[in-house]
């Protein structure tokens, strides 16, 4: 315990969307996403900086809260570190109280909320360039004397934007006033409330604050973003050019690395001769994971937008335009976030749903949350559509493109359903707020893009190296051994070990259209969907005959499968239960066995009689 | 304070004063609930005698909309604007906290 | 023969990073802690747990996926019995 002694402990604290986790980064040089929407920051983030002196701060990112009153779980978990009184956590040395100079009277009322704690304070006056850009003018030395704190100004996105704020933290006298007095706070009056409010138009008055009058751009584009028809016809343009672009843009890089794959394979079946590792080599990895890296491509560009998306702030609006429709099924206006980051994947998404107050909302919001379409299920649709259908033109649109948006739409209708259904089971219609801030439209910060997006990159390529690939030489051995026995006819797979559990899996999915293949490529899909692809990808290579040394997967599939398999395992996938990760999640955030059996059951059901009906129309 | 209507039923656009708070008459919400939005309200500053504009609302009964009060701007469900009393306002007093103007008066 | 020794060490070794990998996070931290308390008692593996063993139980108990609601001591609010 002798280092606790030693390092000094800061918390940052401040509204959402007032750049706190941008300047959070700056201050630990840890790389993290940013965004720009209410409620992102649900994880306890801590970080460490090494001081001048050589001394270790430690630097809790705390989640973002409008007061000290909290109305969800993330707000008390806020409030509570700042009291001390969470377990095994004691009260931050310093607090960062970080306020939007844009914005100042909301963040500053925080600031005077928290100072009246007994925390101590500094305040870090973020975004001064964006303030000064809009001729926002605030008298720091005032407003520094009137509240007796230290003001600092920062500018979380520029290089160097933080070192007024660090030269403060890592002055040592905060090691000396660390634990003079414990915080105390309760819950104020409605009389307290309109004090601090009182207090604060005073304060505002006297550092010469006045509100930014909107700029007449940003006046214009909220009047088109926000207007009941114009906004619709722009979300509904927008959400099908991304659909469009993952496939028209991906395609020329995508099949570079297709075919870059196949040379690879071939060239080490054709140099390192017959036997079992490069059978593992070609079989196992390139065909396996290799069949999945090909969509790099494509889930860059999807992530791309959602990351412009969260920087502009164009989410909070497009929530708004959704409300209306996602009250008359029953969910929550705070459930379209955590529902969006779904399409990332549904695991964060499922922790999003923390920003929800009433605990049967949120329940409605993870339901249906892995109903939405993740990123992993990019590469199934992917594979079937382009071996499937034709890239033709309709009208302005490509035919590939329409489909995919088309699987996508499906999945956010049947969670819509699926909301509905459970709306009729919950009873009487409850009270739900929305209060949702619309920050300020900007253009997205080029290098905050950048790093999002190399992140992504970094976390798919390390999931196709790691997991995906172990995986692929366990699927490799199993669908090689036991060795055919003499004289034995049919593909050496039929007698492996996957090819027996294949067959067996068979007399259950072929009334949808499974193959024997597909049966065994949805196993190891149970630990992440993509991994289904590469399975195809190992399963396929190692049933191939003779000299057809082909491993890349979209043509054999166009030539082995039906379009009623084809169209069935897709319908499957919309509704696909398949990812243990995500009913683990499920299980730790509801507390229980009973909402991740639930979920996995009627999942299982809506995917099997959807892919039921679809092959049976198909075929 | 004679002419008091609730938030949801500002038009589009019209400057206007809150004169207070109401406890809400949303459906479903238990009297904790309700406590707890207004708290909320107070402290986004929905405060007596805050400034405060209508910029959007959504087709059939402007549920939700987005309402301008002290530099930020919140979307609020019919619930939560029905619990803000607010008075109109003519024309954009001088004082400390500037709404921003409306679309006319700039233009 | 060396190549089916080759395949058979690669086949072991996927398949334990796979078990590692599929592990719940509360368990992974666990055999991460115990191996921990064994390498304290080797002076030899000294540099090995200060060099990779410390920050891979930071990030098992800290943050990530994982950590938040285990760390911190709160329960879903309102919930129903």
């Amino acid at each position: 315990m002798d280092a606790a002694v030693k390092t000094l402990r800061v918390a940052l604290v401040g509204v959402p969307n007032c750049g706190k986790t941008a300047l959070f980064n700056r201050l630990t040089g840890s790389r993290q996403k940013v965004a720009n929407y209410a409620g992102v920051t649900v994880e306890r983030r801590e970080g460490e900086r090494t001081a001048a002196d050589g001394r270790a701060i430690r630097v809790l990112d705390l989640p973002g809260t409008y007061s000290l009153s909290p109305t969800t779980l993330d707000e008390a978990i806020t409030r509570d570190v700042l009291l001390g009184r969470v377990a095994g956590e004691s009260a931050p040395d310093l607090v960062v109280c970080v306020v939007d100079a844009v914005h100042l009277p909301i963040g500053l009322r925080l600031a005077l909320e928290v100072k009246r704690a007994g925390v101590p304070i500094v305040i870090a006056l973020n975004r001064m360039d964006v303030a000064r850009r809009r001729g926002v003018r605030i008298d720091l030395e005032r407003l520094s004397s009137e509240l007796g704190l230290t003001v600092v100004p920062t500018v979380a996105v520029a290089r160097g934007g933080a070192d007024a704020l660090i030269a403060v933290i890592d002055a040592p006298r905060w090691m000396d006033l660390r634990a003079v007095a414990t915080p105390q706070w309760q819950a104020p009056s409605a009389a307290d409330a309109e004090q601090t409010q009182a207090d604060l138009r005073a304060l505002l008055a006297n550092v010469g604050y006045e509100a930014p009058a909107d700029s007449a751009w940003g006046r214009r584009v909220d009047a088109l973003l926000l207007h009941p028809l114009g906004g619709f016809v722009v979300f509904a343009v927008v959400m099908f050019l991304i659909f469009q672009a993952v496939f028209s843009w991906a395609t020329p890089i995508m099949d570079g690395i297709d075919g870059s794959m196949a040379h690879l394979g071939a060239w080490v079946k054709t140099t390192l001769g017959d036997g079992p590792l490069p059978s593992l080599l070609a079989d196992g990895v390139i065909a396996g994971a290799g069949a999945v890296l090909v969509f790099l491509p494509q889930i860059v560009i999807l992530f791309f937008f959602i990351l412009v998306f969260e920087d502009s702030g164009y989410l909070p609006r497009a929530a708004y335009l959704l409300d209306r429709l996602m009250g008359w099924v029953g969910l929550s206006g705070r459930a379209f976030i955590p529902l969006l980051s779904s399409h990332a994947c549904a695991i964060p998404g499922i922790m999003a749903t923390r920003t929800i107050p009433a605990w049967r909302d949120r329940l409605t919001t993870i339901m249906v949350a892995p109903l939405m379409t993740c990123s992993a299920r990019l590469p199934v649709y992917g594979l079937i559509i382009a071996a499937f259908i034709p890239a033709r033109d309709v009208g302005w649109f490509n035919l590939q493109g329409l489909i995919l948006f088309g699987l996508y739409a499906a999945g956010i209708l049947s969670a819509f359903l699926v909301a509905f259904v459970l709306k009729q089971f919950g009873g009487a219609r409850r009270y739900s707020p929305l209060m949702l801030e619309l920050p300020d439209f900007q253009w997205p910060h080029a290098g905050n893009l950048l790093l999002g997006l190399w992140e992504r990159v970094k976390i798919f390529v390390n999931r196709v190296g790691g997991i995906i690939l172990a995986l692929m030489i366990v699927l490799w051995f199993l669908a090689t051994y036991p060795a055919p026995p003499d004289g034995a006819t049919g593909p050496a797979i039929q007698y492996s070990f996957a090819g027996r559990l294949g067959a067996l899996l068979e007399y259950v999915f072929a009334p949808i259209g499974f193959n024997w293949q597909i049966s065994i490529a949805l196993v190891p899909g149970l630990a992440a969907r993509e991994v289904a692809v590469a399975s195809l990808g190992t399963v396929y290579a190692l049933s191939a005959t003779g000299d057809d040394l082909s491993t890349q997967l979209e043509p054999v599939i166009a030539h082995g499968w039906s379009l009623a398999t084809a169209g069935s395992l897709l319908a499957w996938y919309v509704f696909a239960p398949q990812c243990l990760s995500t009913l683990a999640v499920v299980k730790r955030e509801t507390n229980s066995w009973r909402y991740p059996l639930i979920m996995a059951g009627y999942l299982f059901a809506l995917a099997y009689l959807a892919s039921f009906i679809t092959y049976r129309v198909l075929s | 304070m004679n002419s008091c209507i609730p938030l949801n039923d500002l038009r589009e656009g019209e400057l206007a004063r809150v004169s207070g708070l109401d406890a809400v008459s949303a459906p479903g919400a238990t009297a904790s609930e309700a406590q707890q939005l207004l708290a909320r309200l107070r402290d986004l500053g929905f405060v007596s005698g805050a400034r405060c504009q209508v910029i959007a609302r959504m087709w059939l009964g402007g549920d939700p909309l987005v309402v301008k009060i002290g530099g930020s701007t919140f979307a609020l469900r019919r619930a939560e604007a029905s619990a803000v009393l607010v008075e109109p306002v003519q024309q954009p007093l001088a004082g400390q906290t500037r709404i921003p103007q409306n679309a006319s008066a700039t233009a | 023969m060396t190549q089916q020794v080759i395949v058979g060490v690669l086949v072991v070794l996927a398949a334990g990073f796979c078990v590692w990998k599929l592990m719940p996070a509360r368990r992974r931290l666990r055999a991460l802690l115990a191996l921990d308390a064994f390498a304290a008692r080797h002076a030899m593996l000294a540099g090995w747990r200060q060099r990779s063993l410390k920050p891979r139980i930071a990030r098992a108990a800290g943050s990530g996926c994982s950590g938040c609601a285990a760390n911190v001591g709160v329960r879903p609010p309102n919930r129903p019995r």
